[in-house]
């Protein structure tokens, strides 16, 4: 190997070494900004919750930018003069391989520059290029890879509002608060519950609306109309609750006069449609065991009680009718069916009225539901008007997916959906809920929506509230205050006239001041004047 | 052919240290100044040595012309010297026959190494008729020109503080020395031992350790030295930046300076970078090189303008200013 091989071969070894450090230094340090920004990302995504397709969208910026940088910095090379001026640094060689680099780039016959050639060779071969250029980590090596742990850590830290970004997790586009969550589930249980009402497929569509909303294809007024809609469905068919009311207690008054039939109309008093059925059963059993006199009194007030008729009870009073019949004629085989029948009567009767009470808690819980979105699509178009009038740059971020937001609800002018939905006494004429739609009460609960007079929006306006109103942004306290004379005396900007000035002064002493006096050195002046234009003597005598 | 290289290197390296420690026993603490000196006689230069009186000046000179198998003579600059006092006058001679001529006879000037002492306190005539010789190598006296003997060599010396009466040289003449060096006080230490040479029965005395012939080959020596061409620009551009003009010069020699540098500060700079390279046994000018002869090949090459007179600016610091304005080549 000839004398100027080895001292390229060096070069480029050094040259090579330098490029890997630089690298390690340049990539770290870009790592370390570039961590910054989902670092930062993660942190206001904490506070902030954002989007899936925001997330990407940053992503993979992030990672086109990221990549470009580092493609940029690879493909960055040094020259060999760069590494011979390096080395010679390094090395303390004096500049002697950049000469001797230079002078084999630029040939010339002479012994004296074969021989700094030769000598630049053999300080070429004794470099060892580990020891001038170690390879170190950078300390902001470190500091990228602790960026690294902090943002995998914060994915994972265990709030219910953390989106795991590294399993592909990010907020939906509209996020339910705890309170709505529970009353969603609670209404699904209750839909499921209704299952024999054959309405399962509310259950699906509330599903449909609430995945809807969160993925952002709805808008929180849309799913409340849609809500309305399945409020609607289930409030279609219901049960005509004070006429049966009133049709089972007057049938559990008939059925009281005759002493066979007391338990089941005790039961029928009591509500306990299932309890009456079983007793209703148990007497068709002992039907055959009964006194002429005790089967006619029991065929009587079977016959009274078949005559309440009442629109939901038309079934049960004809099978209470054909047992008073059959009894009447003595077909013992026949009375037992037609009690049977009653008995499922009054079984399928309770099952209905279950299925209705379940259906109003259920319509309840849509209502507060929808309530509930309502109010914050107000909040969020007047948060949104709000800024646009200020000229703010925030957005119109789902306030709602903080848990604590919906606390605000009592605020005046809004829509009051305080109160726990399946609390049905609380619900009862509750004052300032916005109950759209039915206004009449429906089901076996009436009054659950039944607030009709109750004030529509917030407290009364009082004058204070007016004033509160008209208070200039930044004023301390509101209105008007007194104006404060010595200081804006002192300013001048007082707008008090001075006349109204408040003084110690007597009115005599204030008539004085406020004569117009003639100043001492202006008398002679006006006398001399006066006398100027006295008449003279001749002109009275004309 | 490396090792006859190598042998010369050595050689010069021995001869410069030789000539180095012999002044030495006489000229104690200023290391730099001898080397400076014998460095300007090896570049075949002339040297302005800059100091108050009493540092050893005129000393260093004669020391140094004892330590060479060389000629010496000593002009001492008087407001009335003559130029003719240096270089010599045509007299009337009368041979045996009683026929007179006119005959050239030599001043003090036809020496290897002359000392022009108090350069400054002659007229400029008289100033003159030593920088031609010192830039010529000859002298011309009524229609014959004289040529000096080489090595020729001037060591001149000025006071800076009695301005009082004397002509200070003007630039186109400073020009003319490679070096300018201020010759400062000496240290404590090297006062201690001046004194305990100079006030002792015996005196040091000096050797000849060098003759004519030798210092011919050394000065043959340091101009072999390659120097590589970004060494050289490097060079260039320091030389460049003494010039108040873009794109080399910095802020101070634009605010300070009015005339840089010609293109003899450049020769300094690399013929004295190749003797320095030669001393440290390399065989290349480096970037330090220029560096470390940047002040002594400049500084008197520098002329400043009315503000940096009237701001008393060094010219030292606008050398350092240009050096550290100056990227390395790399």
């Amino acid at each position: 190997m000839s004398d100027k091989e080895i001292i390229i071969a060096s070069l480029r070894r050094v040259e090579r070494r330098i490029r890997t450090n630089r690298l390690f230094t340049e990539l770290s340090f870009g790592a370390l900004l570039f961590l910054a920004l989902p670092l930062l990302l993660k942190l206001w995504d904490l506070v902030q919750p954002m989007r899936g397709v925001t997330v990407s969208i940053i992503a993979g910026i992030w990672v086109l930018l990221f990549a470009g940088y580092v493609a940029w910095r690879v493909i960055q090379k040094g020259t060999l003069e760069q590494a011979a001026s390096s080395a010679d640094q390094q090395a303390g060689l004096r500049d002697e391989l950049k000469t001797a680099f230079w002078f084999i780039n630029n040939p010339r016959s002479s012994d004296w520059v074969d021989a700094q050639i030769r000598r630049a060779a053999r300080g070429a071969e004794s470099m060892d290029v580990n020891v001038l250029y170690p390879r170190t980590l950078p300390r902001t090596s470190y500091i990228a890879g602790a960026m690294v742990l902090v943002f995998v850590l914060l994915n994972f830290v265990p709030l219910p509002w953390n989106h795991n970004w590294l399993a592909l997790q990010a907020a939906p586009a509209f996020s339910l608060t705890d309170k709505e969550l529970d009353l969603l589930k609670q209404t699904e249980e209750l839909l499921k519950k209704a299952a024999q009402l054959n309405q399962t497929e509310l259950t699906e569509k509330l599903e449909e609306i609430v995945e809807q909303l969160q993925e952002g294809k709805i808008d929180a007024q849309q799913a409340a109309q849609m809500l309305d809609d399945i409020q609607n469905q289930l409030e279609e068919g219901n049960l005509d609750a004070s006429s049966i009311n009133e049709g089972l207690e007057e049938m559990a008054q008939d059925l009281a006069q005759s002493d066979q039939l007391e338990p089941t109309a005790g039961a029928m008093q009591n509500r306990e449609l299932n309890l009456a059925a079983d007793e209703l059963r148990k007497l068709a059993e002992k039907l055959g065991m009964n006194t002429p006199e005790a089967s006619k009194e029991m065929q009587k007030s079977l016959q009274q009680a078949a005559e309440n008729t009442r629109p939901g009870l038309e079934e049960l009073a004809k099978m209470l009718k054909e047992a008073a019949e059959n009894l009447k004629n003595d077909k013992q085989q026949q009375a037992q069916e037609s009690l049977e029948g009653a008995a499922q009567q009054l079984e399928s009767l309770q099952a209905r009225i279950d299925s209705q009470q379940l259906k109003n808690m259920a319509s309840q819980q849509i209502q507060s539901l929808k309530e509930s979105l309502q109010q914050r699509q107000q909040q969020g178009q007047m948060s949104a008007k709000g800024e646009k009038q200020t000229g703010g740059k925030g957005q119109q971020a789902p306030k709602g997916e903080k848990p604590d937001m919906d606390a605000k609800g009592a605020q005046p002018g809004e829509a009051g959906s305080e109160g726990e939905p399946s609390d049905e006494a609380g619900q009862q004429g509750q004052p300032g809920a916005m109950m759209p739609g039915g206004a009449e009460g429906t089901g076996l609960m009436p009054g659950g929506q039944g607030g009709t007079d109750a004030p529509k929006e917030g407290d009364a306006t009082s004058l204070d509230v007016k004033l509160q109103q008209e208070k200039v942004e930044g004023m301390q306290d509101g209105g008007e205050k007194p104006e404060n004379i010595e200081e804006t005396s002192k300013m001048e900007r007082s707008r008090l006239d001075y006349r109204n000035v408040k003084s110690d002064l007597s009115p005599a002493q204030k008539d004085l001041l406020n004569q117009d006096r003639i100043p001492w050195e202006y008398r002679p002046l006006i006398k001399s004047y006066f006398e100027a234009i006295r008449p003279t003597a001749k002109k009275q005598d004309k | 052919m490396s090792s006859a290289i190598d042998r010369q290197v050595t050689t010069f390296q021995e001869q410069f240290k030789r000539v180095k420690d012999e002044v030495s026993k006489v000229i104690v603490g200023y290391g730099e100044i001898i080397d400076g000196v014998i460095m300007s006689l090896l570049a075949s230069g002339h040297v302005l040595l800059e100091g108050v009186p009493g540092l050893g000046k005129t000393k260093l000179v004669s020391t140094l012309s004892d330590v060479m198998h060389l000629k010496f003579s000593r002009i001492q600059f008087t407001p009335d010297l003559m130029p003719a006092d240096i270089t010599g006058t045509n007299i009337v001679q009368e041979d045996a026959m009683g026929k007179k001529s006119l005959q050239f006879q030599q001043g003090p000037i036809f020496s290897n190494i002359v000392l022009a002492d108090e350069v400054n306190r002659a007229t400029p005539k008289t100033q003159s008729a030593l920088l031609e010789a010192m830039e010529e190598h000859s002298v011309t006296v009524g229609k014959t020109t004289h040529k000096l003997d080489s090595p020729f060599f001037v060591l001149a010396t000025q006071n800076p503080l009695e301005m009082e009466g004397t002509y200070p040289l003007p630039e186109a003449q400073l020009d003319r020395f490679i070096l300018k060096l201020k010759v400062d006080y000496p240290t404590i230490d090297s006062l201690h031992t001046i004194l305990n040479r100079t006030t002792k029965v015996l005196e040091p005395k000096v050797d000849r350790v060098l003759g004519q012939g030798e210092v011919l080959d050394m000065r043959k020596t340091v101009r072999a030295v390659p120097i590589a061409r970004p060494v050289q620009d490097y060079a260039i551009r320091i030389m460049m930046a003494t010039h108040p003009r873009p794109p080399y010069a910095p802020a101070a020699t634009m605010k300070y300076v009015r005339y840089g540098s010609s293109p003899r500060g450049a020769q300094a700079l690399v013929i004295g970078g190749k003797i320095r390279a030669l001393l440290n046994n390399r065989l290349h000018v480096s970037c330090e090189d220029i560096r470390a002869l940047a002040y002594g090949a400049l500084r008197h090459r520098v002329l400043l303008s009315f503000e940096g007179e009237a701001e008393r600016v060094d010219t030292d610091t606008i050398i350092k200013a240009i050096l550290e304005h100056t990227p390395e080549p790399s």
